[in-house]
């Protein structure tokens, strides 16, 4: 989907920067990095496998939050006085345009919003000026969230939000994810692993009744975020980075009780020895049983005295 | 290392049953049995998911077609809406032919199944038994998930009526309805039973008491003064067989606030997507926030207010939990969660036992009966606000709920099915001989 609307896109922070500053930040928590520790734009380029313009936006973005800065002569820094210490992703104060857009997201995804939206609509329902809803819709557009239809009219795209579409999903990782760990000069960010690796171990301590779901979802993403950031085919750790963002959408959390919460745990960690230890071919095998023990086989309906019928996207071999 | 006795579960095909047997399973598998889980093949994965090994039974050979399920519900919608009586012949009858024919289907592969597995025991979690059980020739547990009036009694109302426990003057007219309506199919029943080897049933009986153990789904609040004492040695009565599930996060709702209410009729209701459309225009001028199950069809919705939320599925037992007001179809699982947590329930049903479950909930003032279709946008609304507001039903249920909590079902239905599976001794119960009206 194109990015419409050809306006001053230098103007807002983009998504995809904000979940670079995200990474870098992450990134200088991880290396134990404090005020004043140096941020060579070529070094976050490699870590973060992208090039040095996105790394640049992204530094811009964190030095408007006071928490880099910049010298002409010295380049970035982190700022003094900052804490990295947290969690796996420190939050990033959103502008009004991307809060609003989260807003968007979540109401078309719980349905309050129609397929197709006017302007007006969004901002009678939001009470926002129009050039905030269009900086808004222009965010999601970039995202392939959205896009613009005749008049004053903008389309939501199918977010990954039902049975047919998360079963679509699985089928697309399937291609990809072992193939991301498989084609030659997959790199893997041993200090983001080993973070991760403490955080599920952390989380599989919990007993039952306190596993927190929405925390599974978060090292869930952020597990096959490694894998996406680690291949070494730009394209596809572009296409899979971009489809693990969607599926941290509101509504496309695909909801699992708790003892396949646990056993999706153990699976990653399984993956993460074999990551670990380079044997790369094993991870991409176990990274297939995990994706197809992931697919819902619930039926969707069923009741007594109905002859029980699998009613549901039948599963393809990937 | 030591390889526990293999239980063998049969839950019927519906979520209710299905999540019952789970949560048992995990309480038997924590005492160091092996449950494995026997399903019809259009009913997998449910186990799966949560770690258990599935035996499928075959599916019939004729393709399924793709609007399989919105025919059914736009054959049997109205019926819903009639009365227990008149869902005798329109919905009732049907579905016993249906039930009779998956038994008969079902014979020869489960039969040939429970040879290979040879179980130490099978968990039988249905409304007709399965010959080959019994030909099996290994212990059976017989769990009662639906209510207690399936087990019948001349102190209990007649199964699937929901007519009151005090006015047993109109029982009779609806049991001889039953019967007459069902007699076809039960004597098609009886004939296979007497093909392979088993002694036919009463009248309207499908299935009998299991010699070695019954378990019923009963919470004490709910049961019937049976004018016969069933044997504690052959029946165990439970508080309800609540699974454990993750914590659930009240999600954050666009506007509204007020008490949390849980809508949910179970994934039969769910397809009745123009009964919740209603029901979601009622909320939106109700001062709550309300999570609404609507199982796979949230794409049939547009415009939801903001004080509701739909999903396709909640971990229900942590939603209970937290919620003020349960509104569901009667399903027993459901009701048996709601008292758990101590939530008064509104129960719409739709047929089968929820009308019994309806009817037991008024009389224990445990919740609210309101029909399923026929009611005004004020009158769904002052029923809700019953239930919020009655000070004396939510007493009754914390009271209920802090003898229930530590009863725990599972574990016991866990215990009694080890104890027969090692070595327990068949009793004298004959099929078909426990005491009932008529």
């Amino acid at each position: 989907m194109q990015v419409t609307g050809g306006k001053s896109a230098l103007s807002r922070p983009r998504q995809n920067h904000l979940d670079l500053a995200r990474r870098i930040l992450d990134l200088a928590r991880e290396r134990g990095m404090g005020p004043g520790a140096h941020l060579p734009e070529q070094f976050l380029a490699t870590q973060c496998n992208v090039s040095r313009t996105p790394v640049r936006a992204a530094l811009k973005l964190l030095t408007e939050q006071g928490l880099v800065e910049h010298a002409a002569d010295q380049g970035y820094r982190l700022a003094s006085g900052v804490s990295l210490a947290g969690g796996l992703a420190e939050p990033l104060p959103d502008p009004e345009e991307a809060e609003l857009a989260a807003r968007i997201i979540r109401d078309r995804a719980a349905r309050r919003l129609d397929e197709t939206v006017t302007v007006g609509e969004v901002m009678r329902r939001y009470d926002a000026d129009r050039r905030t809803v269009l900086k808004a819709l222009g965010t999601l557009a970039e995202d392939g969230l959205v896009a613009r239809a005749p008049g004053q009219s903008w389309v939501f795209a199918n977010l990954p939000d039902s049975l047919e579409s998360q079963s679509d999903s699985l089928d697309f990782r399937l291609i990809l994810e072992p193939a991301a760990l498989t084609t030659p000069g997959f790199a893997l960010d041993r200090d983001r692993a080993a973070a991760l690796r403490r955080a599920m171990v952390a989380l599989l301590a919990e007993p039952d009744d306190r596993l927190d779901g929405t925390r599974f979802g978060q090292l869930d993403l952020e597990f096959h975020m490694l894998i996406a950031r680690g291949a070494s085919n730009r394209y596809l750790s572009e296409a899979l980075a971009a489809h693990h963002r969607l599926r941290g959408l509101p509504g496309a959390v695909v909801r699992s009780n708790v003892v396949r919460l646990r056993q999706a745990m153990l699976e990653h960690l399984q993956i993460l020895d074999q990551l670990e230890s380079d044997q790369l071919a094993v991870a991409a095998d176990l990274l297939r049983v995990h994706l197809r023990l992931s697919r819902s086989q619930r039926p969707r309906a069923a009741n007594r005295g109905v002859p029980p019928l699998a009613i549901r996207p039948a599963p393809r071999e990937g | 290392m030591t390889i526990g006795p293999t239980i063998a579960l049969f839950p019927e095909a519906s979520f209710g049953a299905a999540l019952n047997c789970v949560g048992i399973a995990r309480a038997l598998k924590a005492r160091g049995a092996r449950p494995v889980f026997i399903c019809h093949a259009g009913f997998s994965g449910v186990f799966a998911e949560y770690g258990f090994q599935e035996y499928h039974l075959p599916l019939a050979d004729a393709p399924v077609p793709e609007t399989y399920w919105q025919d059914f519900i736009s054959r049997h919608q109205p019926h819903f809406n009639l009365d227990p009586a008149d869902q005798i012949e329109t919905y009732v009858a049907p579905t016993w032919d249906a039930i009779v024919e998956t038994a008969e289907q079902a014979e020869a592969p489960l039969f040939a199944l429970l040879q290979r597995l040879k179980p130490d025991a099978v968990v039988l979690d249905n409304v007709v038994m399965f010959p080959a059980i019994v030909r099996a020739g290994c212990p059976w547990v017989r769990v009662i998930s639906c209510a207690e009036t399936e087990l019948p009694d001349m102190n209990v109302p007649p199964y699937l009526s929901g007519l009151p426990a005090d006015d047993p003057a109109r029982w009779r007219a609806f049991i001889d309805c039953y019967n007459a309506a069902v007699g076809p199919v039960h004597g098609r029943y009886n004939r296979f039973r007497s093909r392979h080897g088993l002694p036919p049933l009463a009248e309207g009986r499908f299935l009998e008491p299991s010699p070695w153990h019954n378990l019923l789904l009963a919470p004490s609040v709910l049961r019937h003064d049976r004018q016969r004492r069933l044997d504690p040695a052959r029946f165990t009565f439970l508080e309800g067989c609540v699974r454990q599930e993750a914590p659930f996060d009240v999600p954050e709702f666009a506007a509204g606030e007020g008490p949390l209410v849980y809508v949910s009729f179970g994934s039969l209701g769910a397809l009745d997507t123009d009964l919740i459309k209603r029901m979601i225009a009622v909320f939106a001028t109700f001062p709550a926030r309300f999570l609404v199950n609507v199982g796979a069809f949230r794409d049939a919705y547009r415009a939801v207010p903001d004080n509701v939320i739909l999903d396709q599925w909640f971990p229900q037992p942590s939603v209970v939990a937290k919620a003020d007001l349960f509104i569901h179809h009667g399903g027993n699982n459901s009701f048996c969660e709601a008292l758990y947590s101590a939530v008064p329930s509104l129960i719409m049903p739709y047929c089968w036992d929820g009308h019994d479950n309806a009817r037991r909930a008024v009389e224990t003032g445990t919740g609210l009966w309101l029909h399923r279709a026929n009611w005004t946008a004020e009158e769904l609304k002052a029923a809700m606000r019953a239930a919020l507001d009655d000070r004396g039903m939510h007493g009754r249920l914390a009271e209920n709920a802090r003898l229930m909590v530590p009863e725990s079902g599972v574990e016991l239905a866990a215990e009694r099915i080890l104890a027969v599976a090692q070595g327990g001794s068949e009793g004298d119960v004959i099929p078909g001989s426990v005491p009932e009206f008529g």
